[in-house]
């Protein structure tokens, strides 16, 4: 092995995340300025949701579910409520089904461009992060107004969704969806087109098709190295076997798969293109009719309290694959549930991109698989039998400074 | 295009600024003499933002609708209601409140409805002002 | 990964039990569908037995090339603990997916199983999971140690567990503690 002869670093990253300022642990073993091997170290935030969940009933857990990550709060509670439905055998009419595709794609638009503005931020392009996140402003502006909170939108019930959205509405969301297209375009030609970001991010952190799929990582991380991986395609759930969309694969634009940095942001940024089309589609096409199946409370209390069996969901939250599942013995109670964030599976897939990088591309790569973890760790270095901890804005420093003497 | 952002920094010079404005520059002294001087008409303060529709703020319980049939208290996330059993009504403790509305959608004869109050903040989390009985 | 020929879920569980016979112990196909268009999608639920479990998964790669693997779930039931490992098939093409869960129970005295890390590297944090919230023992874990709980938490507790070694010694209900002050 190269470094094992001469004295190799090893760098702990303590609890503070270099990317995305939350708890993850990393130590990579360094040699000068080069990184030769990973190792990961999750759990510093666990909170015991799942063990919290064994005691409360259906309704109260949609409310907990909501609280487990900030950003992909809508993905948890629905996959929640469709395992039970599952479970239980509750049909779901369909103009509560397009409702529920109407917020989910309006989610994945705030995400996505969150995390543009994450991604210029750590390469040191502070301007486009202050644009980015002035178009997530009118975007969290229309959720406000279709669901009353920007955050936890509390939106979710077993058997359809809580709120309508009304004829006198529309006109709103649609103005709403106008500007969002033209700032997204806008957006979309500085990443495409600016020489720095190119230099920055063009064949770093790149994960082959090969590991991917031996990995399962999933999302726009599995996307952008060409693996066809989508959850609405594959087996489609709510109104997405109606609509009319494709896979996207970063070789649209570029016409190759290269799956470093620069093709996960050409993914992330054609995929909110593809929300905003189809929440169009959706507008057009959604039917009249009841928007939860069973109104009376007590009544749908009273039904899960029968149930027994097990049940599965799975959705496509920004990040990937959100898999809930749930075993019900005819308490009320649920007896188990498991719960699994995507960035599980899209933490070892790090360890293939990081090899052979210098230390100042971890923040790019590291933000580029979108972690949202809320229970990752900090990144030990380990240097020459000496640990020292770097922190978020040591590592962010470099990232600059790498960037400074690329453009130069 | 190597300065593709020039264009719109430059254009960002000439426009208003985003951001919504707090009702006065500098914070006072003391708030309540600043609020009388406002009423007055001596101090001009920046209009609030509007809240939306059905926003979810403060709770308000209407006592002499409510019959005590507990099912709020099934559905409460946080376990934020408390039954009064020689009386027969509740008592919610804003402090533990999620603000969910699941409660509003239970009650069979709807005696809790979400006001438009968000300014709630108190030093002890359970004083008067933060419970509603 | 498209292959040239996609078996039917029908297919599939027949192709369990000719090539595993009693080992496989139940099965259920679960059909549901969606949308106005009613389309539909398969679940199919295995439950086998713990001496065949590798041999059962290797045989889920002659479906396809590169299964995808979510998550391994598990609870305890008396005397056995139940492990759910879940797979899915056929992803790539639209509405083809197949989602797979293969259960398999184990008696508390002797809660061991084998790894499946070699057939599929990304399975490490779920079954390093399973050891330290169930008491399972994994045999030929790559890397064994705690991944979600701290490392000075006491030896013995198995949070998901319900019976003597389960957690409720260490939980304290802060809202009742509050409660008694004031």
């Amino acid at each position: 092995m190269r470094g094992a002869s001469k004295t190799t670093y090893q760098l702990p990253i303590g609890p503070i995340h270099p990317a995305l300022k939350e708890p993850v642990m990393f130590e990579f073993k360094v040699d000068g300025e080069r990184i030769i091997d990973v190792d990961v170290k999750l759990g510093q935030v666990h909170r015991g949701i799942e063990w919290a969940g064994t005691r409360r009933n259906p309704i109260q857990i949609l409310y907990l579910a909501e609280r487990i990550c900030g950003i992909c709060s809508y993905c948890h509670p629905m996959s929640f409520a469709l395992a039970v439905e599952r479970a239980a055998g509750i049909e779901v009419p369909e103009r509560a089904q397009y409702l529920r595709v109407i917020q989910g794609e309006l989610e994945r638009i705030c995400s996505h461009v969150l995390w543009a503005g994450v991604a210029a931020h750590e390469i040191g392009f502070d301007s486009v992060l202050f644009l980015t996140w002035e178009i997530r402003e009118k975007g969290l502006d229309l959720t406000e107004y279709l669901t009353g909170n920007r955050v936890t939108k509390g939106i979710t019930m077993i058997g359809g969704v809580r709120r309508d959205i009304t004829d006198d509405m529309v006109p709103k969301v649609k103005q709403a969806l106008d500007y969002l297209k033209e700032k997204i375009d806008k957006v979309q030609h500085v990443f495409l087109n600016d020489k720095t970001i190119k230099l920055r991010c063009r064949d770093c952190g790149v994960l082959t098709k090969e590991d991917a799929l031996k990995l399962c990582a999933v999302g726009p991380t599995a996307r952008a190295s060409g693996v066809k991986k989508d959850v609405r395609l594959d087996q489609g759930y709510f109104a997405y076997t109606d609509l009319d969309f494709d896979y996207v694969t970063p070789d649209i634009i570029t016409g190759e798969v290269k799956g470093d940095v620069y093709d996960r942001v050409i993914v992330r940024l054609l995929e909110v293109k593809q929300s905003i089309n189809l929440i169009e589609q959706c507008l057009e096409q959604m039917p009249k009719g009841d928007i939860v199946s069973e109104p009376k409370i007590p009544k749908l209390l009273a039904t899960l309290k029968r149930v027994n069996g097990e049940g599965i969901g799975r959705m496509e939250a920004p990040r990937g694959e959100v898999f809930h599942y749930v075993r019900f013995t005819g308490t009320g109670n649920p007896y188990a549930w498991k719960v699994r964030a995507p960035t599980y599976n899209n933490i070892l897939p790090w360890i293939p991109m990081l090899l052979d990088q210098q230390i100042a591309d971890i923040p790019i790569v590291a933000a580029s698989t979108d972690p949202c973890m809320s229970c990752t760790n900090r990144v030990a270095i380990i240097s020459n039998n000496k640990r020292y901890i770097m922190n978020s804005e040591e590592l962010h420093r470099l990232s600059i400074e790498k960037t400074r003497r690329l453009s130069i | 295009m190597r300065f593709s952002m020039i264009p719109v920094v430059l254009a960002q010079m000439l426009k208003k600024p985003f951001t919504n404005k707090f009702p006065v520059k500098y914070a006072p002294s003391s708030p309540s003499r600043f609020l009388e001087k406002v009423e007055k008409g001596e101090i001009k303060i920046n209009p609030p933002v509007p809240v939306p529709e059905r926003f979810r703020g403060r709770i308000t319980y209407d006592k002499d609708k409510c019959i005590g049939c507990r099912l709020c208290l099934q559905v409460c996330p946080s376990e934020a209601i408390e039954y009064k059993t020689e009386e027969k009504k509740i008592r919610i403790y804003l402090a533990r409140c999620t603000f969910c509305a699941q409660c509003n959608e239970v009650c069979p004869v709807s005696c809790l409805s979400m006001s438009n109050e968000f300014l709630l903040s108190d030093t002890d989390k359970y004083s008067n002002s933060l419970i509603v009985e | 990964m498209i292959r040239d020929k996609q078996l039917k879920p029908e297919e599939i569980v027949q192709s369990f039990k000719d090539a595993f016979t009693t080992n496989i112990e139940d099965s259920r196909i679960e059909r549901r569908v969606t949308g106005i268009k009613k389309a539909g999608f398969t679940i199919i639920w295995l439950r086998v037995k713990r001496e065949s479990f590798k041999d059962v998964v290797k045989h889920i790669f002659t479906f396809d090339e590169y299964p995808h693997f979510a998550v391994t779930s598990g609870y305890d039931m008396n005397e056995n603990i139940e492990l759910v490992y879940h797979f899915s098939i056929y992803h790539g093409s639209r509405g083809r997916e197949i989602s797979l869960n293969i259960t398999v129970t184990l008696p508390k005295n002797d809660p061991s199983i084998d790894t499946i890390t070699d057939l599929l590297p990304g399975a490490v944090i779920s079954e390093q999971e399973k050891q330290e919230m169930l008491g399972v023992i994994v045999k030929g874990i790559p890397k064994n140690q705690r991944v979600f709980i701290s490392d000075d938490f006491p030896e013995g507790v198995y949070p998901w567990r319900k019976d003597e070694t389960g957690p409720d010694k260490h939980v304290r209900n802060l809202h009742k503690e509050e409660d008694k002050k004031t």
